[in-house]
């Protein structure tokens, strides 16, 4: 991933909400951004994923400028390309957490196929959930969250993006669904960016970066 | 074929909020179903009073108010109406043109059954009816029942002064009761699916004598029906004419359209009626097509609002990879369901709701209302989910076109 001079402000607005000259991230690395509220986690994590477009600059993911695309082919190329994980999971309290994990697929096809139906089974297995059938409405926190780290994982998306992922837990879940977003998005070679207050999933990373007031202060390399 | 499937998350949509999604089916359904119930209980209404007056084609009446004329001949609401000239059944009866002319005169009932005195030619009407029991009276003291009389075959009653009268116990109105004179039952008639069901008929030379009057015919004579000897001829409320063709009846109505007597096509008659009603049916269909437009609009300002209170399940469709196309579907396909339900409801609801409606108003007007849901009934509800299916587009629209950064820092 390429960033070159990526502002991002309100019209009107003196002062950017983002204003970054240049972040490189390489194919199955893992970054952390940090920063105190304010700060623009939020907007670069909407700006790197395609769901905000930046006022300039240019995001280029494996080649393709994703800030020249238009909504629908962000949409598309985020569908194929990129996992989300949100803090407060955001799953459909009406389906099972199977069918949650099936989600994506009903976006581009009628019925997930027999090879998709057994990988979101293999991988709920693999989070430790194993009431499939069982709704959304009815799982613990971690559970929810486990189930969301399954369907951001389902496509083989070369990004996983998680925003706050553990903010929402309590400690042993923080801890848990930490070690399975590293571990998973690795063993599946992804390139990963998380936001977060957590210094403990911070540290798993392979570098960090610090935002305050939009701008970038420090990028640390953890070992 | 569809490149995704909205379903799966119509369906969890639809479960998460049964309780909102089963209050606007009801909804609906209660509109749909006052809407058909009135169209087509306002059908069922013309088309019962009209067959009713299917076997009077030309009535002959006292002069005064042709409707009131027609309500007591016809329908046979109990009402004091003046008698003709006993003369004018003789010219009625010789006159060209004519097949019969049947005196229809009543007073007396049986258990609130009206008797009605009149002729075989009538009661056959034309030799067009034949009993589905017994045969027609042939002789006095004989009796022809409508298909909702309850009396047997060679069941002996005697009638009652007064028209649809009930009396708790027929001992306790002594007075009321013709002794005299005593009907035995020798046929019954078709169902006519109107208030004639329930009536009683009987030769008109009893009704006449019974009440004190010449018979038609010379004393002791046992002769039923014309030829009538003019003075032996009493008055009657009312002679319904059977006419050759179109022409006669014309040529009849106005013969007898003048200072002594009223000639009337009873369907002229109920036309009238239903072209002076015809602005309160009009109104009716507007409130009943307005009551809808209401429902549904305010049922879609409800799911708007529930709408726009889940942009932030929207946005993160969108934010992993739902296009703005499924996510329209999703709303669309939802609103429209429930429309689709609503209306399906409704409209049985309606139709159930229509009959016992019809199945109550029947007994009380005196006709049968078939209830039969027509082309108006469809196009109501196909016009309500196209309206439908056309709102529905604006919550889909308004989460179509929101940003998914915006809907996901939403509250």
């Amino acid at each position: 991933m390429q960033v070159r001079d990526l502002t991002m402000r309100f019209a009107g607005q003196e002062r950017a909400l983002l204003d970054i000259a240049a972040i490189e991230l390489s194919t199955g690395s893992s970054v952390g951004i940090s920063g105190i509220s304010g700060a623009g986690k939020t907007t670069l994590f909407h700006c790197l994923a395609g769901i905000a477009k930046p006022t300039a600059g240019v995001i280029r993911w494996g080649g393709i400028d994703i800030c020249a695309l238009s909504g629908d082919e962000q949409t598309r190329w985020r569908l194929r390309n990129v996992g989300l994980v949100f803090q407060d999971f955001h799953l459909v309290d009406g389906l099972s957490a199977l069918d949650n994990v099936l989600l994506p697929v009903y976006f581009d096809r009628w019925q997930p196929s027999a090879s998709l139906l057994q990988r979101a089974r293999e991988l709920l297995s693999a989070v430790g959930i194993a009431a499939m059938d069982r709704l959304a409405a009815l799982l613990s926190r971690g559970e929810r969250q486990r189930v969301a780290l399954a369907r951001a994982l389902l496509l083989e998306p070369a990004i996983v993006m998680a925003d706050e992922p553990t903010a929402s837990l309590d400690p042993d879940h923080r801890r848990q669904i930490g070690d399975l977003l590293v571990e998973m998005v690795r063993g599946q070679r992804a390139t990963l960016i998380v936001i977060s207050h957590e210094p403990e999933l911070l540290k798993r990373m392979d570098c960090c970066l610090s935002l305050q007031h939009g701008s970038l202060q420090a990028s640390a390399d953890f070992p | 074929m569809m490149r995704f499937n909205p379903l799966p998350l119509v369906r969890a949509d639809l479960r998460r909020s049964r309780l909102l999604a089963a209050v606007t089916v009801l909804l609906i359904a209660i509109s749909v179903a006052t809407g058909i119930a009135v169209i087509s209980q306002e059908r069922a209404l013309r088309q019962g009073s009209a067959r009713a007056a299917d076997d009077f084609d030309l009535l002959l009446g006292a002069p005064g108010s042709s409707t009131q004329l027609v309500l007591t001949a016809v329908y046979l609401r109990a009402q004091a109406i003046p008698l003709l000239d006993a003369d004018l059944l003789l010219q009625a009866s010789d006159a060209a043109g004519v097949r019969y002319a049947a005196p229809i005169a009543f007073g007396d009932s049986w258990q609130g059954h009206p008797i009605i005195g009149t002729i075989a030619d009538f009661a056959s009407r034309g030799a067009t009816l034949t009993p589905t029991e017994g045969r027609l009276f042939q002789s006095r003291g004989e009796a022809l029942v409508g298909s909702g009389v309850d009396l047997a075959m060679g069941a002996v009653f005697s009638p009652a002064h007064g028209l649809h009268v009930v009396y708790a116990d027929e001992a306790a109105a002594p007075d009321a009761t013709h002794e005299a004179i005593h009907y035995t039952v020798v046929g019954r008639l078709p169902a006519r699916h109107n208030i004639w069901d329930s009536a009683i008929l009987v030769p008109v030379e009893d009704v006449w004598q019974v009440h004190g009057l010449p018979s038609g015919h010379p004393a002791g004579s046992a002769q039923l029906g014309p030829p009538w000897q003019a003075n032996q001829l009493a008055g009657v409320p009312a002679i319904a004419i059977k006419p050759d063709s179109v022409a006669a009846a014309y040529r009849l109505r106005g013969q007898f359209r003048n200072a002594r007597s009223l000639a009337l096509f009873p369907a002229e008659v109920l036309n009238d009626l239903y072209l002076t009603l015809g602005n309160v049916r009009d109104l009716m269909s507007v409130l009943a097509i307005m009551t809808q437009v209401l429902v549904v609009a305010a049922v879609l300002m409800a799911l708007l609002v529930g709408f726009l209170a889940r942009q932030r399940q929207f946005a993160v469709l969108r934010a992993i990879g739902a296009s703005r196309l499924y996510v329209f579907s999703v709303v669309w396909i939802e609103v429209l369901l429930l429309i689709i339900c609503g209306a399906l409801i409704g409209s049985t609801l309606g139709w159930i709701g229509a009959n016992a409606l019809s199945h109550w108003l029947q007994s009380q007007v005196g006709f049968a209302m078939l209830v039969r849901l027509g082309a108006a009934e469809a196009l109501l509800v196909a016009a309500l989910v196209l309206l439908g299916a056309l709102v529905a587009m604006l919550p889909a629209w308004l989460v179509f076109r929101r940003p998914i950064a915006e809907g996901l820092v939403s509250a």
